[in-house]
């Protein structure tokens, strides 16, 4: 969490929260509600996360990167109360999913043998995409809603997941074959050609 | 671009010959969509999908597929009352 260093006053405290937090607000409750995938979690999720960023405000450094800080709370926040009592099909360790997939010479798991192709995707859905995204494991889940929904950097990435650069951009390429790799299997189910 | 050569690929069938360097582009060219690549990787993965149709293919669906992601995924809005609660409870 840092150490608090920067001894804020309350009138600053309230004008951090306000004017560099709750711009957020928005971007924390989509993260939240896809880590989650239900509402009231979600909602209590963003609201711990709040209470957490208040209390731990002076370790903030009024100007910077106040989307990737608390969106980092966020993480951290799930991974600790939220993760155990979770019913997304993602209750696999980090690490156990990377060794997992490593151990096949670092490749992805499988080669793509459908035959998908971008026509198929600009036929889909707003809810058959969000479905094939909602049922990855939520580690790879992470990466991606972060990377393609928010923008975020891998430097930035790297320190809101507490993991190497090196680990982000691996763990996007295996999240980015898998989603395809779904996408492909439902596309099939619903012959889409 | 290339629509010579890939119009060549596609009428003679070569367009599902694999090409020896494609998980390696692959990774590049994600790397580029994601605007993480160097100038020299994305030179790179440039000239190579100009002239090789089974990589143009998977920069045609990484593209697509982000685009869809970031699209067609549903963003919620959070609850006023929701920011009401927190904002009391924080004493704002
Ligand atoms: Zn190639």
């Amino acid at each position: 969490m840092g150490k608090a260093k920067n001894g804020y006053s309350d009138l600053e405290k309230r004008d951090i929260f306000n004017n560099e937090f709750m711009v957020h607000i928005d971007a924390l409750y989509n993260f939240a509600f896809k880590l989650t995938l239900d509402e009231d979690e979600a909602k209590d999720l963003l609201q711990d996360t709040c209470m957490k960023a208040f209390r731990f405000i002076d370790s903030f450094e009024k100007g910077t990167n106040a989307k990737a800080w608390l969106f980092r709370i966020l993480k951290n926040n799930f991974i600790n109360d939220y993760r155990k009592k979770s019913k997304t099909p993602g209750m696999v360790d980090y690490q156990e999913v990377e060794t997992y997939y490593n151990s096949e010479d670092g490749e992805s798991p499988v080669e793509i043998t459908t035959d998908l192709r971008s026509e198929t995707i600009k036929g889909m859905l707003g809810d058959e995409i969000t479905n094939a995204l909602n049922s990855m494991d939520v580690d790879f889940r992470t990466v991606i809603i972060l990377c393609d929904l928010e923008g975020f950097k891998y430097e930035e990435m790297a320190k809101i997941l507490d993991i190497p650069i090196g680990t982000v951009r691996s763990r996007l390429h295996r999240a980015r074959n898998i989603l395809k790799e779904k996408l492909a299997t439902y596309a099939a189910s619903m012959g889409y050609k | 671009m290339g629509v010579f050569v890939r119009w060549l690929q596609r009428t003679f069938g070569m367009a599902k010959k694999t090409c020896p360097v494609e998980q390696e582009c692959l990774e590049l060219l994600r790397l580029m969509l994601d605007e993480q690549a160097t100038e020299e990787e994305s030179k790179y993965v440039h000239e190579h999908i100009d002239k090789c149709y089974r990589c143009y293919e998977n920069y045609d669906l990484e593209n697509t597929i982000r685009e869809a992601v970031k699209n067609k995924v549903k963003n919620l809005k959070v609850p006023p009352e929701l920011v009401t609660e927190i904002k009391n409870k924080i004493d704002l």
